[in-house]
């Protein structure tokens, strides 16, 4: 039995210390915004943001995290930007992430199956740099993390218009 | 794939041929079809159609119209990422029910209970008229026809908006028409709802004019996209069945391994966990996933297996299939375009080439590895949950499989990671040991493969060389173009794991296969260049490598890969065409121009030519060097056909000479897809196929021993990243007098290739003819 902090929400878990968050996640707290892509810690598709910061879910034992860590996953988006900008709890139910919005409206995703590791890690990328130059948007997803972010559809293009349309609607505070 | 029905399969017994027949009474009379030969008798005996199948004479299979004027629309093709079944579609449907793009509100894909065509999900257009299509033309016209009646007028004196027909200051909605009432038409189809194609609506009913489109052609999104992005689609990861264990399989030790001896599970460590044993095939379940995993890793080091070398390995490879593969059993295919006496053409010409073209396996590499929930039921029902690009056939696999007829199984179809053509026959890998190991247990069984597993026991693209002789005269005119190509078949459909249990599964690629599972090797990439005065083209083709000899019967197997068969011969003529250009001195687009007739073929190469900012002159550059630390540049191009639709592509590349490493600077695609569905979800479509192109050709080589595919992850099979990406540039042609629309983005996949290689030959004065243009391989040749 252990707790962590998942979403805003300390929930209690079964698994044992050496399952790898990704599969807690998944299969015991449903949260399954992160997907199994290599197991490894190659390719991104498993991230979850752990104080702030880009963690590959595959690689990370339940018991290396602990119940003050603040873990967000795709899930939690929502909630991690209402209560950035201070807006009631409630918006969250209705009100996306600017990151996600920016997603949408860039019709970024193909299979989709990648995204949810670029939306996390454009979100560490934003909350620390919200104005990110083109290269540092590249480095952001190839060199910034323990492997770059691999997409098999090619939707890197569409990802770097993301992340600046992103940029835009959270310094208009959407 | 081609997606002509001209010979219905039936590769699994379960073909089920209908024609039937519009009938022409009364209010009925609605667009006369002729299929066959049969004359029209009004009723024609239906053929039974499965249960747990939708009947696809049916109008209301395919097309619901509701009360409130809302329609649900079913396709037996799913969403692989294209997007297709979710915007363009809506859209076709919409227009031809003369309704809003909002009002198609519900798309049913892929479950083979829910929907009525079968067919693999490629070719979503289909020649410009998919099955949706036609249904719901001929429901427009059922539909004018009971109006007509309802408001006492003419067809003729009705017009439709909205959904709404009015006529006579009457007016009255679709979903008010049909209030209460069946939708009494018949909808004429035909072919093998589990083969590869599926079934085909037959006939010619009316369509909307293409001047009176008004959805098509305007930028819809996606609503898969909105669900994914916030995590609300149910993904078929996600599936989860009550009882449920998780299984993983322990592939045999290489392509040719039979099993000795299954390794015991530690029931000290692993308490929950079962190991089950199938002819060769090794599983291992568990209620969780995590113990599951390490089960299996722990079961996997005891297990015994036989040793196999039956492969050439890679470095002997290209020798191996010039001159050990068997070229001789299967019969040498020739284009339509061959014509004229290509040898004394040759013989007497003032410029000649003769050169090799070689291009390596490729991995589909989707960036999850395949999944499936398979649920045997005490009842003897079987119901497997995944993502899969062609569910109705892989039903009737299962049902070959377990020697039961296809009402007993069920595919229920989810979003998955894109695979590109890997499972356009039934099969990504995992649904048949699921279903096994399911039946094993009794209970449902989700097999999640790893990634080693989906790196080297899934299908690969087929490797392939071309050699190609041509010949330019002193007028600079391409007079003669000879071009052999080789490659294994690609198409081997059958369930592996049913494959390693021994269990009953469809053929192998055969010298006498029908047309998806044949050694054959046709000539897929159109010939354009008409100027040309003589031209063979031939294909050759071969058994899968190691397949024979594997006492699993598994070897290497191949399996399309967007653009199959396509990109091998496009890649060796494009590149070996701006050679030809270089070899009589002429600039590669104007050479090509200058050998066209085809006006959609020069519009795009001047397009492109244009949107890339291509400096007309012959290749080598001026400044071109072999040599050197210091980068230098050149640019290519490339021309494509394909489904209705022209292509160019321009890449501008650097090269250091010394390290043999490309950079590709910008890449500038254009496209006349004819009509332009929806121009946004196009340019996205566009610029991933030049990725996922330039990837291909820069980076992408499946190696293997004499036992096996030897890489297992992302590091050792390298794809793409962001950092390697060029300034990319999509230049949509939307050409409204072709009056249909053209296969949209897999086209971009090929075309990245030979411009790199045209652009490297123009940097460096040096033709490197082989995929992928890897530093090291780029340096050895420069060298050379």
């Amino acid at each position: 039995m252990a707790t962590i902090n998942v979403n805003g929400e300390r929930r209690e878990v079964q698994a044992p210390g050496d399952t790898p968050l990704l599969y807690v996640l998944r299969n015991e707290l449903n949260l399954v915004g992160p997907q199994f892509g290599c197991g490894v810690a190659q390719c991104g598709a498993c991230s979850v943001l752990i104080d702030g910061k880009e963690m590959r879910s595959c690689i990370t034992a339940l018991s290396d995290v602990s119940a003050d860590q603040e873990i967000t996953t795709l899930e939690g988006l929502p909630a991690r930007w209402a209560k950035h900008k201070g807006l009631p709890a409630e918006t969250a139910k209705t009100a996306l992430h600017p990151v996600q919005q920016a997603w949408i409206e860039q019709q970024t995703p193909q299979c989709g199956f990648c995204q949810n590791g670029m939306m996390i890690k454009a979100t560490e990328l934003l909350e620390s740099n919200p104005n990110p130059s083109l290269l540092q948007i590249k480095e952001a997803y190839t060199t910034s993390g323990v492997s770059p972010n691999l997409c098999r559809c090619g939707t890197y293009a569409a990802i770097i218009e993301a992340v600046q349309h992103a940029a835009t609607l959270m310094a208009k505070g959407r | 794939m081609a997606t002509k029905n001209d010979n219905p399969l039936d590769l699994l017994g379960t073909a089920v041929t209908r024609r039937q027949f519009v009938k022409t009474g009364g209010m009925l009379a609605v667009g006369i079809c002729m299929v066959g030969t049969a004359p029209l008798k009004g009723d024609t005996p239906k053929a039974a159609v499965a249960k747990n199948s939708l009947d696809p004479s049916l109008a209301s299979s395919w097309i619901e119209i509701h009360a409130d004027n809302t329609v649900l629309i079913r396709t037996g093709k799913n969403d692989f990422g294209q997007g297709s079944v979710f915007t363009a579609y809506r859209q076709i449907v919409a227009d031809e029910l003369y309704m809003p793009f909002d009002a198609i509100t519900t798309v049913v894909s892929g479950d083979t209970d829910r929907t009525p065509d079968g067919g693999g999900s490629f070719g979503f257009l289909n020649g410009g008229t998919p099955n949706l299509r036609k249904v719901a033309a001929y429901t427009y016209q059922a539909l004018l026809d009971l109006a007509a009646k309802k408001l006492g007028l003419e067809k003729g004196k009705l017009s439709v908006k909205d959904g709404i027909v009015s006529g006579g200051g009457k007016s009255i909605s679709y979903g008010d028409l049909i209030k209460g009432q069946q939708l009494s038409l018949t909808i004429p189809v035909q072919g093998d709802l589990t083969s590869i194609i599926g079934l085909s609506v037959e006939g010619n009913p009316p369509m909307k004019p293409v001047s009176e489109y008004s959805v098509i052609g305007k930028s819809f999104p996606s609503s898969a996209i909105q669900e994914k992005v916030t995590a609300k689609a149910v993904w078929a990861t996600d599936v989860r069945l009550p009882g449920m264990l998780h299984g993983r399989v322990i592939h045999p030790k290489s392509l040719g391994s039979t099993l000795i001896s299954a390794g015991q599970v530690d029931k000290t460590k692993f308490p929950n966990a079962q190991v089950i044993v199938k002819g060769n095939l090794v599983g291992v379940v568990a209620p969780t996933e995590w113990e599951a995993i390490q089960a299996a890793l722990q079961v996997g080091d005891g297990t015994k297996w036989t040793d196999w070398k039956g492969l050439p390995g890679t470095a002997k490879f290209y020798e191996h299939l010039r001159n050990e593969a068997d070229w001789k059993s299967t019969p040498v295919t020739k284009s339509s375009a061959t014509r004229g006496d290509v040898g004394p053409a040759l013989a007497s010409a003032h410029k000649k080439l003769s050169a090799t073209y070689q291009m390596s396996y490729l991995k589909h590499a989707p960036i999850g590895p395949t999944m499936a929930v398979g649920d045997v039921k005490s009842d003897g029902t079987v119901h497997i949950h995944t993502h899969n690009q062609n569910p109705q056939e892989l039903r009737g696999e299962i049902a070959k499989m377990l020697g039961v007829t296809i009402d007993h199984v069920v595919v229920h179809i989810y979003p998955g990671p894109g695979h590109y053509g890997r499972s356009n026959g039934g099969n990504a890998g995992a649904e048949d040991e699921a279903v096994i190991l399911s039946q094993a247990v009794g209970k449902p069984v989700r097999v999640q493969w790893m990634r080693p597993d989906d790196m080297q026991w899934s299908t690969q693209s087929p490797a392939a060389f071309s050699d190609v002789e041509l010949a330019v005269d002193d007028q600079g005119k391409l007079v003669a173009y000879q071009v052999d190509h080789f490659m294994p078949p690609m198409q081997d459909d059958r369930l592996v794991g049913a494959v390693i249990a021994g269990l009953p599964t469809m053929a192998a690629p055969a010298v006498h296969g029908d047309f998806v599972t044949t050694t054959s090797n046709e000539i897929q990439d159109d010939w354009l260049y008409t100027g040309a005065a003589n031209v063979i083209e031939r294909g050759h083709g071969t058994f899968q490598v190691g397949q024979e000899a594997s006492p699993l019967a598994v070897g290497l197997r191949d399996h399309s890969m967007r653009t199959p068969g396509q990109f091998q011969q496009n890649y060796p003529r494009e590149l070996a065409i701006s050679e030809a250009a270089a070899l009589a001195g002429v600039d590669a687009i104007q050479f090509r121009i200058d050998h066209l007739k085809e006006e959609r073929a020069i519009g795009v190469l001047t397009a492109v030519r244009e949107a890339s900012g291509w400096d007309t002159r012959p290749s080598p550059g001026r400044n071109a060097a072999s040599a050197g630390s210091t980068p230098v540049r050149g640019r290519g191009v490339s021309l494509m056909l394909r489904e209705d639709s022209y292509w160019a592509c321009v890449c501008h590349i650097a090269v250091t000479p010394d390290t043999g490493k490309i950079s590709v600077e910008k890449c500038t695609t254009a496209v006349d897809p004819g009509i332009v569905i929806n121009p946004v979800q196009l340019k996205r479509h566009v610029e991933g196929g030049a990725m996922m192109g330039i990837s291909i050709a820069l980076f992408e080589e499946v190696m293997f021993d004499e036992s096996g595919i030897t890489q297992d992850d992302w590091s050792s099979y390298p794809i793409l990243t962001m950092a390697d990406i060029p300034e990319l540039i999509v230049k949509l042609i939307h050409n409204p007098k072709v009056g249909k629309y053209g296969g949209g983005s897999e086209a971009a996949n090929a075309l990245a290739a030979p411009a790199i290689a045209a652009a490297l030959h123009d940097a460096t004065g040096k033709a490197i003819r082989r995929l992928p243009m890897k530093p090291a391989y780029v340096q050895a040749a420069l060298k050379a």
